[in-house]
């Protein structure tokens, strides 16, 4: 059936810009995000954003619990604890936590990575008491029982075949993370193993919410139609009453040491072309030289104007696609870089190219239209990252929980700033450090006879 | 973690210690349902007819701009996609700018630029206004429509149209159009390599010059932006568009068939059925009933709380997801029903869905579903008006369909007005259960004769054209006899009996890198072994033996699993035929088939471990024209020519999901009987 698109957001990112000489360095300035924040004695860390525009509301908890925090004998438990807690609670039957959302009006959701777990309800502004209750329901005394945990195993059997085992390449993070580190937890996926989950008890899952799921290792951010001082009254009923935590939170205190040597494997896999991988260990998510690092990331494959897609996939038409990914975590990332061969290239060859176009950022850095580009592409990015309330509730908790301040909302653009064209360079230099780093190898597992 | 106290809390902390213990048995009481403001769009009209509607909304410096022309929809008859193309052709130059210099100034500020053949979209930060409205005026005045770019768009959409033939989605979808609408309706309009290859650049120019004109165009800008500035930016850059007629047109209301019918298209290799369940429904944005029907929808199958979705996959397994839909659209619309489920499910699912179906027309919906349905659907009404553009929406809805100025302010006001009997008169009135549309894409052999109980089951191929339909006049054949007739073919028993083993190799092109394919067969010992290569390079060989396999990647090589030692078997003769009985494979005889135009008998050659594969044998010559392999794809055999006596294809056309264009491998040499060695399996 034909429709007609209204509005299409299909984005054309393309080819380098021809006048960066007629506009000076942008003056980066963002919206100011306003925002009020308490603690509670428990230890709960509250942050309310008012913008009585529509009449919503977003309620979201992030509990500082990931999969680096898992016994090395039991992962997989962060994310299995986040299909755990739509089971109910002592109030919520089970199977009505997501009903009463969505009778209610609303929509839900949850992720879990490799430093947190992020719980969210968009309810309309009328709601929000409840969606308050709810969270701490979940808080209070969710449901770990033997039903629950039967249920989400089989549920999470099939998230894993469909996400990673099912999809072509879907292994690269798992396989990734295992050798680019050898001592940090970081070395497991959030998904885990599920001989891991097959193994545990019931009494190990009710402890792993006893340890992780208390208030004070969690932060309650709430932004919509709300008024602050009803907001912060219902949050202190229902959350108060909630116990702290009865010891420390456990945090791995492990830091990965730099590799001297390269790894290199190959994967088979169920895949047709072959892939290549290169994966190198970052700093701290809130070093200052994150920002270069992503500004990098974008230069080398960020839109068609990119110095790897236009190189790489228009001209020599080596890969089908090329990516940079910065995967900034909280005790230092990877930066992911893959590109996938076009038809009839050896993964050797595309990789020679890619470690061609690094070593001429590293020997000769970017030009002043590339580095004017750069600021533009960041300028917008970030002025559109805070259009919603889900947006913005979301970065609150972060801010607070990664950089130590929610007011670090307000302070990205300045941030990137500081970043200068000779940063962008020296970052890849000291970053981009071929000695250290993990190359894999994605190839066709069983290539059938070719008739 | 870092506090940060104010003052006020203080007090307020206080004041909680007073409190009562919380009554948690109870679900918190909703507050008063807040008022949802929609705002008002500014509108004005320049004199060329242009219409242009402002919303306001400063929260981001960022402004945007959606131009929508409002025709009626067209058919496209002998040049059928034609219209998909004018968007990109627009945006690839201008006489002023090359398609490079275009996205380079786009790029350079952090902006967007689009079109299509009915819209063109333009946003950026506010501070780079100006520069984005002048590139995309330029767009739309100024495209030059290069040749070399019709080219490459027609080559990437004939790419995407022969991917289309194989995925089973695809195929739903057009055929289910095609039923609904009718192959002679804008809507129901199918686009074949013939239509595409008939576009010209001539063709798309005069499109562009027909309908891209201020009098049927509507700019909607949404962001940081007022109606003053509006206007004199607006005047500036479309001031002097000029107006022209613009044809119109009108089409035959698609009709409900007389009865319910089955249309299937056979796809060998699914493992999973596509049900779609649809007919035609009169209806648009604005109509009387549309509210309602949004109700209705969300109680049968709009989501995961509905009914569809609640029987088909949370009782019975069936499915990952079973949903339905009522469409609107400005000619007709129409109610839809589908889900892909396991082939051996297909008719218990089919079952499934008309006794939904049937029961809503016949007993209606609940109270407690229709209070549920509403809260909902007003939840995501409230969310949506979080995007200022959805304030833009209504403004041009309100004008295209001739609302009510006050249509959505009161949108919710009606939707919660309705009454269990308003639904229950609705369902009736919108839903036929005897006037249906039953279409299933997947495997024909396993369900074909499952599916009669639903209504006469007609046949449709890949493009949503009826399946030629061909009997087989020899009641009497039998699948041996198809093959005996084979061999017959290709030269008898007895000279095919004397070619043991053979040496083959192929070469192919593809996209200028050259594809090499060798095989040794042989046949009488059960022995293979196959490579190929890239550029001269060997990137992948196989070998079996022995009842044993292994491949090897780029010099990696691994053991095959039994079933993977069946399914390579199943390819590795060159003469297969002549050893079925010796194997012991299981064949059977599917109907005649039409094989791009060429009647076949289809054979099913199953092996005793499990993998199958499809050999399609010509009637009238006998000959092997095709195999369909889940693993290997399709190939299709041609230029036979003798040797030895026996007759071989010389040219394999192998068309698979994997690869992006048929891959066409030309036969360079053919030994037979060759002496081998061991040296040649390993």
């Amino acid at each position: 059936m034909k429709t007609t698109p209204i509005y299409s957001n299909m984005r054309k990112i393309t080819a380098l810009g021809l006048l960066a000489g007629m506009l000076s360095v942008p003056a980066l300035a963002q919206n100011k995000i306003e925002f009020k924040e308490f603690t509670l004695d428990n230890g709960l860390h509250v942050i309310m954003h008012q913008d009585n525009t529509t009449p919503i509301v977003v309620t979201s908890v992030l509990y500082h619990v990931g999969s680096k925090n898992e016994n090395p004998e039991r992962t997989g438990f962060a994310h299995f604890f986040e299909h755990l807690m739509f089971e109910g609670s002592e109030n919520i039957e089970r199977g009505q936590y997501m009903n009463i959302i969505q009778a209610r009006g609303g929509t839900l959701n949850a992720y879990t990575s490799n430093d947190i777990t992020y719980y969210y309800e968009l309810l309309p502004s009328n709601e929000l008491e409840l969606a308050l209750y709810m969270e701490s329901e979940r808080m209070l005394h969710s449901k770990v029982d033997q039903t629950g945990v039967e249920t989400q195993r089989e549920v999470v059997k099939e998230e894993r075949r469909q996400r990673y085992e099912n999809q072509p390449y879907g292994t690269i993070l798992p396989e990734t993370l295992k050798r680019a580190y050898v001592t940090h937890p970081y070395q497991w996926a959030p998904i885990g193993s599920m001989d891991h989950l097959n193994a545990a008890t019931i009494e190990e899952f009710q402890q792993f919410y006893k340890d992780f799921y208390v208030p004070n290792n969690a932060t309650l951010s709430i932004a919509g139609d709300l008024d602050y001082a009803q907001t912060e009254k219902w949050v202190r009923t229902y959350f108060s009453e909630i116990p702290k935590g009865q010891k420390l939170v456990y945090r791995p205190n492990v830091v990965e040491p730099k590799k001297t040597a390269e790894t290199r494997d190959i994967i088979y896999d169920n895949i047709q072309i072959p892939a290549v991988i290169q994966a190198y260990n970052l700093p701290k998510k809130n070093h200052p030289d994150s920002y270069a690092l992503s500004m990098l990331s974008t230069y080398l494959t960020g839109g068609n104007s990119s110095l790897m897609t236009k190189e790489l996939v228009d001209k020599q038409q080596k890969a089908l696609v090329v990516a940079a990914i910065p995967l900034e975590l909280e005790d230092g990332g990877v930066f992911i870089m893959y590109g996938i061969t076009n038809m009839g290239v050896e993964a050797k060859d595309l990789e020679t190219e890619i470690d061609k176009l690094i070593k001429q950022v590293q020997d000769n850095g970017i030009s002043d239209e590339d580095f004017a580009k750069l600021q533009n592409i960041m300028e917008n990015n970030i002025v559109s990252g805070n259009s919603t309330m889900a947006g913005i509730a979301e970065n609150l908790a972060e801010a607070h929980v990664m950089y130590g301040n929610a007011n670090y909302i307000n302070q990205v653009m300045d941030a990137y700033s500081k970043v200068t064209k000779a940063d962008v360079q020296r970052v890849a230099k000291e970053y981009l450090d071929l000695t250290g780093r993990v190359v894999l190898y994605y190839l066709p597992k069983s290539a059938q006879p070719a008739e | 973690m870092k506090k940060i106290t104010i003052s006020f809390v203080l007090t307020l902390f206080m004041a909680t210690f007073a409190m009562a213990q919380v009554d948690r048995s109870q679900f918190p009481n909703a507050g008063p349902a807040p008022q949802i403001k929609i705002g008002d769009a500014e509108t004005f009209t320049l004199e060329n007819g242009l219409k242009v509607f402002v919303v306001k909304n400063t929260k981001l410096p960022r402004v945007s701009f959606t131009l929508v022309l409002e025709r009626d929809p067209i058919l496209e008859g002998d040049k059928a996609g034609m219209s998909d193309f004018v968007g990109e052709m627009m945006t690839a130059g201008t006489t002023s700018r090359t398609k490079d210099q275009l996205d380079q100034e786009i790029d350079f500020i952090g902006a967007s630029l689009s079109a299509s053949a009915t819209s063109m979209y333009a946003s950026s930060l506010k501070k780079h206004q100006g520069k984005v409205l002048e590139l995309m005026a330029d767009v739309l005045y100024n495209p030059v429509f290069p040749e070399a770019e019709l080219e490459k768009l027609k080559k990437q959409t004939l790419t995407g149209l022969a991917q289309s033939k194989d995925s089973p989605d695809a195929i739903s979808q057009r055929l289910t159009s095609a039923l609904v609408y009718g192959k002679n309706h804008p809507y129901g309009e199918v686009a074949t390599e013939a239509t595409i290859n008939n576009v010209t650049v001539a063709d798309v120019k005069q499109y562009y010059q027909t309908y891209f004109k201020p009098n049927i165009a509507y700019l909607a800008i949404v962001g940081d932006m007022d109606k003053a500035e509006a206007e004199s930016i607006v005047k500036k850059h479309f001031g002097t568009w000029k107006k022209g007629q613009v044809p119109t047109a009108t089409y035959p209301t698609p009709q409900r068939q007389a009865k319910n019918t089955v249309a299937l298209v056979d796809r060998s290799s699914s493992v999973q059925t596509v049900i779609d369940i649809a007919q035609p429904l009169q209806m648009k944005i604005g109509d009387p009933d549309y509210i309602t029907s949004r109700v209705l929808n969300e109680i049968l199958g709009g989501g995961s709380s509905s009914r569809l979705f609640l029987n088909l996959r949370e009782d019975k397994g069936y499915t990952y997801g079973a949903y339905s839909s009522i469409s609107a659209d400005k000619l007709t619309g129409s109610f839809s029903a589908n889900a892909s489920v396991r082939t051996e499910v297909t008719d218990s699912a089919v079952y499934e869905f008309m006794h939904e179906i049937v029961n809503l027309v016949d007993n209606g919906v609940t109270e407690d579903e229709l209070v549920k349905a509403k809260s909902s659907l007003a939840g995501s009404f409230g969310r949506s008006l979080e995007n200022p553009s959805t304030i833009a929406n209504f403004a041009l809805n309100t004008e295209r369909y001739k609302l009510p100025k006050d249509y959505y302010a009161t949108y919710l006001q009606k939707m919660n007005a309705l009454t269990v009997a308003d639904l229950n008169a609705a369902a009736k009135k919108m839903i036929d259960p005897s006037k249906l549309y039953v279409t299933v894409v997947g495997n024909g052999a396993e369900i074909k004769e499952k599916m009669a109980q639903f209504g006469e089951v007609v046949e449709y191929d890949n493009m949503g054209f009826v399946a030629k339909k061909i009997e087989m006049s020899d009641a009497t054949l039998t699948a041996d006899k198809v093959i005996a007739n084979y061999i017959t073919a290709i030269g008898g028993q007895e000279k095919a009996s004397q070619i043991k083993s053979a040496k083959v190799s192929l070469s192919a092109n593809v996209m200028g890198t050259a594809l090499g394919l060798s095989f040794v067969y042989d046949d009488a010992n059960g022995r293979f072994a196959q490579k190929t290569s890239v550029q001269g390079n060997v990137m992948q060989s196989s070998v079996i033996k022995n009842g044993e396999g292994s491949v090897s990647v780029q010099g990696q090589s691994m053991p095959m699993t039994p079933e993977q030692v069946a399914a390579g078997k199943l390819s590795s003769y060159l003469l297969p035929e002549l050893y079925y009985g010796a194997l012991s494979y299981t064949l059977t005889l599917d109907g005649i088939k039409d094989v791009d135009g060429t009647q076949a008998y289809k054979i099913i050659v199953k092996t005793p471990e499990g993998p199958s594969t499809i050999n399609y044998y010509a009637v009238e010559s006998g000959l092997k024209i095709k195999n369909e392999d889940a693993n290997s794809g399709d190939t299709f055999y041609s230029d036979y020519q003798a040797e030895n006596g026996v007759l071989i294809p010389r040219l394999y056309t192998i068309k698979s999901p994997m690869i992006p264009v048929p891959l066409e491998a030309k036969m360079e040499s053919l030994e037979v009987n060759p002496t081998l060695t061991d040296a040649d399996f390993n």
